[in-house]
């Protein structure tokens, strides 16, 4: 395979200006991919460690800090949901747990998962590391940019997780900050610590803008010869569109985060209503708290998607690969996910079916969600026709990819129930919430996450990852992850609300206790096993098999990089000329079961190879 | 812009060229240096910004059920014995838009190369951003002065010097921070950077005149949004 | 992108054009100052508004910021997710209509 880059076939003809295909016949002009628009990228190459590996301008580099930081929160979060949990199943076990601790660690929990832990791992991390790869660049665009991007991220996470020392502690408004609450003294972390949330997260949105504008360009202008936008990996597309819906929800959040901060500080009112409290009226008036909420959800909705969309992708590329057969549909998985990126902007109020809006808005916005369902499913379907009659390879990576189908597909049509307004009312604010969205957007995405690391670890690392170890954190995770949330849904039913410290001596403790304590303990034991993952890591990152070029024999671009793991610049002295799409598995007529995206027609011109 | 060509790829005009650019490999903006790219796509966030305060201040108004102050009176003055209404935000209207045709003209000059106009005109246009941030000063001193707090307002809802404090702050933010820029330019320019393309402070990107149309195209969105200020809080 | 071998610039636009907008710029502002001065109310000062404000901004991004003369592949994609922007400032339009009614009902009426 390593004649692949060097891609010595390239006849230049003038005349046409077609990017070559396959097909039948061979002519002298169809290998012919038109010259480089755009000349060569100059790169800085690092040449102290600090500039290689602290403040690096190599995406790939920058890839990993951002999942290497992304991890560290995320085990934070883990952590705090392990104390959550304590507090849950054996109440007043734990003997600092107070009511305020509760909704400190429940808000941070919620706010380092999704923001911190699995927006920075999929658009930082993977974003970073295999755009450029993936697209043929030498690099991202703005490289110095894109470090600034990390090292902003580095500072918002900083500013977050010092607000457990401040004076009141982090806040405890639960993940939404919705105000009046959020900024209202016995609130815990009212003063100080929404401060620094909303600052944090004012830092990370600045982060994310300058990372976020150079996925986005190097997606769409530099691009390598022949790459057309419909031949990029799945990968690409997700990362992309999540990108696209970021730089364009976040500044809702920007603009709530930044009013609150004036209502906190400042004492303005543009969320607080008037207020008695203990018979005394405080000195906001005249403000709208279901403003924040709009713009909360706003940001909120399509937040969803950007976690949801680049695992889409990612999910179909590993799937295309270790079935060994082309993604079903690709055209159809594309326009799958542009549309519920689209749509994810017209859906936001669902979240907000029980806060006294507009009672015409229910209409509204359940009929959208309903319609988003409806690509979401093309692509459960395609996925699962990709599978069919496919050479599957059952190793780990492919257990990810089939326990994050279940997952999802079970988060999905809870979503359903959800969607629905006169369904959800019940419903709301309920433990039947919490096991949707973590099934949805927390378990799927993390299941994705897994897969991918044991993916893509022999071309970061260029050593597999241990393949027993992997099957045990596997069914450790799915296995325990269904004992955690399968039963939250009953909790759900039997009307258990969410956020309740603890639930006294009410009718539900005799139904529920049993059933707390079983998920408790088996939260404990799946946070236990994520750990393997990380002794896994450790212990193969030395030791581990020696995985060489291109070990999966997949066909996309990042495999085929001169040197694995490759270095800064990517692609040696030339790159690579693009002449079909990412998933030409199993052709009939190949020598192999797989063509790579560089292999020109002329090779494979007796095969039956899609026209791409 | 309109006339350039490129080597093997034939460009079409309007909405098929639309969709063959699109469809195209190696770039969807055919042309456009990505850095300018980068501004545009970054200038569509920032609109989400702006639509946001002011989506926000809508809200707010529409909702308050205390009278909102007439804007043709609280920023009206009073000269040589007569109130003008909103005379001030007429002169800053007009400040705006000629720095905005200066700055049109520097994108021109720029690329044809014509150092010393295009530096000139640079430094005009920022010496007509830095009146419009003085007049701003002038004019949150004078409410500030009249008893217009963020949290009150003797004229009628606390919301409007909340909204007027914070959407006026932000952009006269985004106006502080062109000027810093116009300045660097205007510097650039002079020094010729732009024709011996000279690499920036932290980037390997060699100078070039399209830098001027980058920031030409911020200092435009400043001015857009200014228009749109203008309608939605002092002329409604 | 460095030296881009196929961005030389042909040909710019004459200077006519920026001054005939900038002027046409400068009209408009007067005009919509002029809406204030002769203080027009109800749905002629909104439609005066508006029509102005979108004729200015539409000015400035056509000319001064280019748009007029890119290609309809930026155009295009700058303008769809307006969309969204569109469908915030309608719904939050009734959100408010809602409140006030509300506030007007139990704060005012008395429930």
């Amino acid at each position: 395979m390593s004649e692949d880059f060097s891609d010595n076939k390239t006849i230049q003809a003038q005349s046409s200006e077609t990017i070559s295909g396959g097909g039948s016949g061979i002519t002298p002009d169809m290998d012919y991919v038109r010259p480089a628009e755009v000349g060569e990228q100059d790169l800085y190459h690092g040449h102290s460690f600090i500039t290689k590996w602290i403040f690096c301008q190599d995406a790939k580099v920058i890839g990993v800090q951002y999942f290497l930081l992304a991890t560290f929160t995320g085990i934070i979060g883990l952590i705090l949901s392990w104390l959550m949990r304590l507090q849950l199943g054996f109440p007043e076990l734990v003997p600092f747990m107070t009511a305020e601790h509760y909704y400190q660690f429940v808000t941070m929990h919620g706010m380092i998962m999704v923001v911190y832990f699995l927006t920075a791992l999929f658009l930082g991390g993977f974003g970073n590391y295999l755009i450029p790869l993936m697209v043929g660049a030498r690099d991202m665009v703005f490289p110095y940019l894109n470090m600034v991007s990390f090292w902003s991220f580095f500072v918002a996470v900083g500013v977050l997780l010092a607000s457990f020392f401040v004076p009141g502690g982090p806040t405890g408004s639960g993940w939404t900050l919705y105000p009046p609450q959020a900024i209202l003294e016995g609130t815990p972390g009212s003063g100080w610590g929404i401060m620094l949330m909303c600052i944090s997260l004012i830092l990370f949105v600045a982060g994310f803008t300058m990372g976020g504008l150079n996925y986005l360009i190097t997606v769409l202008q530099a691009r390598t010869r022949g790459m057309t936008l419909m031949r990029m990996p799945l990968t690409v597309w997700g990362i992309f569109t999540a990108t696209v819906l970021a730089m364009l929800a976040f500044p809702a959040l920007l603009v709530g985060a930044l009013m609150m901060s004036l209502d906190n500080v400042l004492g303005t009112s543009f969320f607080m209503p008037t207020i008695l409290k203990a018979g005394e009226v405080l000195e906001y008036g005249g403000g709208s708290p279901i403003l924040f909420q709009h713009l909360f959800w706003f940001f909120g909705h399509p937040e969803v998607y950007i976690v949801e969309l680049p695992a889409f992708g990612i999910i179909s590329d590993l799937i295309s690969v270790h079935a060994r057969k082309n993604i079903f549909g690709y055209r159809m998985m594309v326009w799958a996910i542009v549309g519920i990126g689209a749509l994810s902007f017209f859906v936001w109020a669902h979240h907000m079916y029980v806060s006294g809006m507009n009672p015409w808005f229910g209409f509204f916005f359940a009929t959208t969600t309903l319609i988003i369902a409806v690509p979401t499913a093309m692509k459960v379907y395609n996925w699962i026709l990709t599978l069919w009659r496919g050479n599957i390879r059952l190793n780990t990576v492919m257990l990810w990819c089939l326990g994050f189908i279940v997952t999802f597909v079970n988060g999905g049509i809870t979503g359903i129930f959800l969607g629905n307004v006169s369904v959800d009312v019940p419903l709301s604010d309920t433990y039947f919430v919490i096991a949707h969205f973590h099934m949805v957007m927390g378990i799927a995405p993390l299941m994705v996450i897994m897969g991918a690391v044991y993916h893509w670890f022999p071309l970061v690392a260029g050593r597999f990852l241990d393949e027993k170890l992997g099957k045990w954190h596997f069914w450790l995770t799915f296995l325990g992850a269904y004992s955690i949330y399968f039963p939250m849904h009953y909790l759900g039913f039997i009307g258990v609300p969410r956020r309740y410290f603890e639930m006294y001596d009410s009718p539900y403790v005799t139904s529920a206790v049993g059933m707390n304590e079983f998920i408790s303990l088996a939260a404990f034991i799946v946070g236990a096993a994520q750990f393997i993952l990380i002794y896994n890591i450790i212990k193969t990152l030395k030791t581990g098999k020696p995985a060489g070029h291109n070990p999966w024999q997949a066909c996309s671009l990042e495999w085929l990089t001169p040197t694995v793991p490759p270095e800064h610049g990517n692609w040696g002295d030339r790159l690579p000329t693009v002449h079909r799409w990412a998933y030409d598995y199993s052709v009939p007529g190949a020598k192999e079961d797989f063509i790579t995206q560089t292999t020109p027609p002329s090779e494979v011109a007796h095969t039956k190879v899609e026209k791409t | 812009m309109s006339d350039f060509k490129i080597e093997g790829y034939e460009l079409k005009p309007g909405f098929k060229g639309m969709a063959k650019d699109t469809g195209s490999d190696q770039t969807m903006f055919k042309g456009v240096h990505w850095g300018k790219a980068m501004m545009w796509i970054f200038l569509l966030s920032d609109t989400f910004i702006f639509s946001c305060f002011l989506i926000s201040y809508m809200k707010g108004r529409g909702s308050t059920i205390i009278d909102w102050p007439n804007p043709s009176e609280v920023f009206g003055l009073h000269v040589f014995g007569v109130d003008v209404p909103l005379l001030l935000i007429a002169i800053m209207t007009f400040v705006l838009i000629t720095s905005s045709g200066t700055m049109a003209l520097a994108v021109k000059y720029g690329y044809e190369k014509n150092k010393k106009m295009c530096g000139w005109l640079i430094l005009a246009t920022a010496i007509g951003g830095l009146t419009f941030v003085g007049m701003q000063a002038f004019e949150w001193g004078k409410l500030i002065h009249e008893g217009v707090r963020p949290w009150e307002n003797p004229f009628g809802a606390p919301q409007f010097g909340s909204f007027f404090f914070m959407i006026t702050g932000f952009h006269g933010t985004h106006v502080s921070i062109g000027v810093i820029f116009l300045f660097i330019y205007a510097y650039k320019t002079f020094a010729g950077h732009y024709d011996e393309g000279k690499r920036g402070w932290f980037t390997t990107m060699k100078g070039d005149y399209v830098e001027i149309e980058i920031l030409g195209l911020y200092w435009h969105f400043v001015d857009l949004v200014w228009v749109f200020i203008f309608a939605f809080f002092y002329l409604w | 992108m460095e030296k881009t071998k196929k961005q030389e610039q042909t040909s710019t636009h004459k200077i006519g054009i920026y001054l005939w907008i900038w002027g046409l710029l400068f009209v408009l502002s007067f005009f919509s100052y002029m809406v204030d001065w002769y203080q027009f109310q109800g749905v002629l000062r909104w439609s005066l508004i508006l029509f102005f404000m979108f004729l200015k901004a539409g000015l400035i991004m056509a000319f001064f910021m280019h748009l007029y003369w890119e290609r309809y592949a930026l155009v295009n994609v700058l303008l769809w997710p307006m969309t969204a922007i569109a469908c915030f400032i309608f719904l939050m339009v009734a959100e408010f209509e809602y409140t006030v009614f509300t506030r007007f009902f139990y704060f005012v009426v008395g429930g």
